[in-house]
């Protein structure tokens, strides 16, 4: 498919795989330059990928079947990868450090490399999913999940530092990363916001339901991730709170907390059956 | 230690739900336990379960009652647990907040002092009295209104903001309980069925699932017609039913629902879910003659209704398919001619000149049908439901006050020493997000040094 919308999101997600291996090479190489280089790709790409989905929004108004483009696999998953380098950007940003680009880039290059073997073409909604709760329930979900990779991304970075600490060394590349102190706080912060957004979006979600087809929970197994995946951030957010869990456990909490998001996404399509099958029914 | 041992066994049971030591196993609990739920299918029929599973497998299962699992007693009691839990904790804390909020310490004494990381002091010239308004005005003006107490001769101001955010921990909880209570409540009280009507009919009753059987809706249902719009590349845009509710022998509401978009009358909704035909009537055939097209006759036919047709033979509809391989509503005809073999073959209704094909000097044409459908409707009443609603707006509220709120404190002190000279001591403390709350102590920190 050669459509205007497509070919900016390959940009994009070439942008994306170029961004990673930057800050890969800033990592190893430590040198400046690289690492701005690293941060200018990644601000073309997620340039690349706001114009790519105006484009597409404006061509399927132009087929007729104009709506957001968040509806199918492909679209949710290009605009996971893009929520998750705005993410990234602004953590960027904020804690005016470049390390954890390594980290966190390649789970938006590899999205975008598996959206990339999706159908990509643009498709009439049929009638279930005309809802504009299902269009805030997808936004505001994925908004949740890429806010979790983040988290994701550097609880690894805490645990690989942790060991470092705990050894007494501050060597390498591990020796580059923010203090497991400053990292704690930044997987703290990533589900902070994810969280309420990932409530928001089970809420629409429940919603969308209660309209389409008269309940708000049935416990299919979508449903059912979702729920189980908040269990587990509730979980992690509590395990903060209380003494000695703080720091390691919670780290592996995000992890576990991502993976099942991740799961939830994927997962329940491709290995349960379900009521969401995307492009399936 | 003595204090511990005298706790009596009701306060430890208490201490024990109250706590986030067990909170933190229920909510893992809860989510390991969904997943198998999630794993084996659901609320299928025994046949089903044969199909992967051995008999002693399934005994063993459905026994666990994995078969049904949400609704299993040891699912439901870990859901109790979970509320019991929730309940107590609440009850536990949140007479504190409020003694916090209401009634907050107004005065810094010298534990506190020390306790505090913010803190931060200096000495000016001038007399407490003297210069108790200027402190007053600059702390109203750089963060909030200070109230005043005197201790002995030493001054107090404190200042606060956000006291409120300390809520949202505890709206978020309660919205969770509220939410459970809404459910409950659906349960009781709500049914969920399915129901079929054929446009013209009406329906007043509803079977329904689970064990209320048929329930009478006290009003009457109608469907006036049913259709389908379409993509115009041929996929199905719109489910949609015209419905009537008739109560009294009146109509006395009429919508048109879709997909996403019910019909609501005293508590009960109607969703689009299903169509069928009910069968066709009126079959549309025309005869024309092959040379020149012109109609010969119009024929209009009821299902295997033989119709005779001078010249021609006899005619009828066999068959209807609305998308023979692809290519659009199809119907098979059989026409009896005055002599030899009876035929019957498909004509379809987007391409009028296949059957010119055949070579006779007239060709049927199909050229319209009007199917009978009838609508499925999903008929649910949930008088739960808004109270899920109004706790999912408090979780999401309670949610971000409890993240993004903070309750900050501060505490000037004026404390007189010897040589017409004062003491100052400024001390602050958030309960959340420290690291913007020192900028704005430092912000502080300058603007009262001014005085
Ligand atoms: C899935 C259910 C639950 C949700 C969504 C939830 C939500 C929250 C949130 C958002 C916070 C604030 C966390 C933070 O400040 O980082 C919190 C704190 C807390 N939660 Fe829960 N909670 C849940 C269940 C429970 C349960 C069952 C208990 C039972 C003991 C509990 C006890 C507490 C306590 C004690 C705090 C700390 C309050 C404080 O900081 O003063 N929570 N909860």
């Amino acid at each position: 498919m050669g459509t205007l919308n497509v070919k900016l999101f390959d940009l994009a997600m070439i942008l994306y795989g170029v961004a990673s291996l930057c800050y890969i090479v800033f990592l190893y190489a430590k040198k400046e330059g690289v690492g701005k280089v690293a941060t200018l790709v990644t601000g073309a790409s997620a340039l690349s990928a706001t114009a790519a989905f105006i484009a597409r929004w404006v061509e399927s108004y132009k087929l007729g079947i104009g709506r957001i483009p968040v509806t199918n696999l492909y679209e949710s998953l290009v605009f996971f990868a893009w929520v998750v380098v705005i993410f990234y950007l602004l953590f960027e940003w904020r804690y005016k450090s470049r390390t954890f680009g390594a980290f966190v880039l390649p789970i938006a290059f590899f999205t975008m490399l598996f959206a990339s073997t999706t159908e990509s073409s643009i498709t009439p909604l049929v009638p279930a999913l005309q809802s504009y709760w299902l269009h805030i329930h997808v936004i505001t979900c994925f908004i949740g999940y890429a806010a979790f990779a983040v988290s994701c991304g550097i609880a690894v970075m805490y645990l690989l530092k942790e060991k470092q600490e705990a050894r007494g060394e501050s060597k390498g590349i591990v020796g580059l990363f923010p203090s497991t102190r400053v990292l704690d706080d930044i997987v703290y912060r990533a589900v902070i916001i994810g969280f309420p957004f990932l409530t928001a979006g089970i809420i629409t979600g429940a919603a969308w339901a209660n309209y389409a087809w008269g309940t708000y929970w049935s416990w299919d197994p979508k449903e059912t991730w979702s729920l189980i995946v908040w269990l587990i951030y509730a979980a992690f957010l509590h395990a903060r709170i209380t003494r000695g869990w703080r720091g390691r456990k919670t780290a592996i909490l995000s992890i576990v907390g991502f993976l099942a998001t991740i799961f939830c996404y994927l997962g329940v399509n491709l290995v349960l059956s379900g009521l969401h099958s995307y492009g399936g029914s | 230690m003595s204090k511990k041992s005298s706790e009596s066994f009701f306060e430890k049971v208490w201490k024990f739900f109250a706590s986030l030591r067990l909170a933190i196993p229920v909510l893992i609990i809860l989510a390991v336990a969904s997943i198998f739920g999630t794993i084996i299918e659901q609320n299928k029929p025994l046949e089903h379960y044969r199909r992967f599973y051995s008999e002693s497998t399934i005994k063993i299962l459905s026994k666990l009652g994995l078969f049904d699992m949400y609704h299993s007693w040891w699912f439901l009691l870990l859901l109790v647990l979970f509320a019991i839990n929730l309940t107590c904790c609440t009850v536990d804390r949140l007479p504190n907040v409020f003694k916090v909020v209401r009634n907050p310490k107004r005065t810094l004494d010298e534990g506190m002092e020390r306790s505090l990381s913010l803190v931060h002091r200096w000495r000016k010239k001038g007399k407490v009295e003297e210069l108790r308004e200027k402190f007053a005005s600059a702390l109203s003006q750089a963060f909030a209104k200070p109230v005043e107490t005197y201790n002995s001769d030493v001054l107090h101001l404190y200042a606060e903001r956000g006291a409120f955010s300390r809520f949202g921990v505890y709206i978020t909880h309660v919205s969770i309980l509220i939410v459970l209570v809404g459910a409950i409540i659906g349960n009781i009280w709500g049914f969920k069925g399915y129901v079929n009507i054929v446009e013209g009919d009406q329906i007043s009753r509803v079977q329904t699932r689970g064990s209320k059987g048929i329930v009478d809706l006290g009003f009457a249902v109608r469907c006036n017609d049913f259709r389908i719009e379409y993509y115009p590349n041929g996929t199905p845009k719109e489910y949609i039913s015209d419905l009537s509710v008739i109560e009294g022998g009146k109509e006395v509401l009429r919508k048109t629902i879709e997909v996403n978009d019910p019909l609501r009358y005293k508590g009960i909704w109607f969703y689009q879910s299903s169509y069928g035909t009910a069968g066709a009537t009126n079959i549309t055939v025309d005869v024309r003659k092959k040379e020149d097209g012109s109609l010969i006759k119009r024929l209009t036919l009821l299902p295997n209704q033989k119709v005779k047709v001078e010249g021609v033979g006899t005619i009828s509809a066999v068959d209807f398919d609305p998308n023979l391989q692809g290519f659009g509503p199809a119907l098979r005809v059989r026409v009896e001619g005055e002599s030899g073999q009876p035929l019957s073959f498909w004509i379809f209704k987007n391409f009028p000149d296949f059957d010119k094909r055949r070579g006779q000097p007239f060709y049927l044409v199909f050229s319209g049908i009007d199917e009978i459908y009838y609508t499925g409707l999903q008929v649910a009443k949930d008088p739960g439901v808004n109270i899920v609603w109004v706790g999912c707006v408090f979780m999401v509220l309670g949610i971000l006050v409890a993240f993004f709120g903070s309750h900050r404190r501060v505490w000037l002190k004026l404390v007189p020493q010897e040589g017409g000279r004062v003491e100052v001591v400024l001390a602050g403390a958030a309960n959340r997000n420290r690291l913007a709350f020192e900028k704005t102590f430092q912000r502080l920190k300058e603007e009262l040094s001014k005085v």
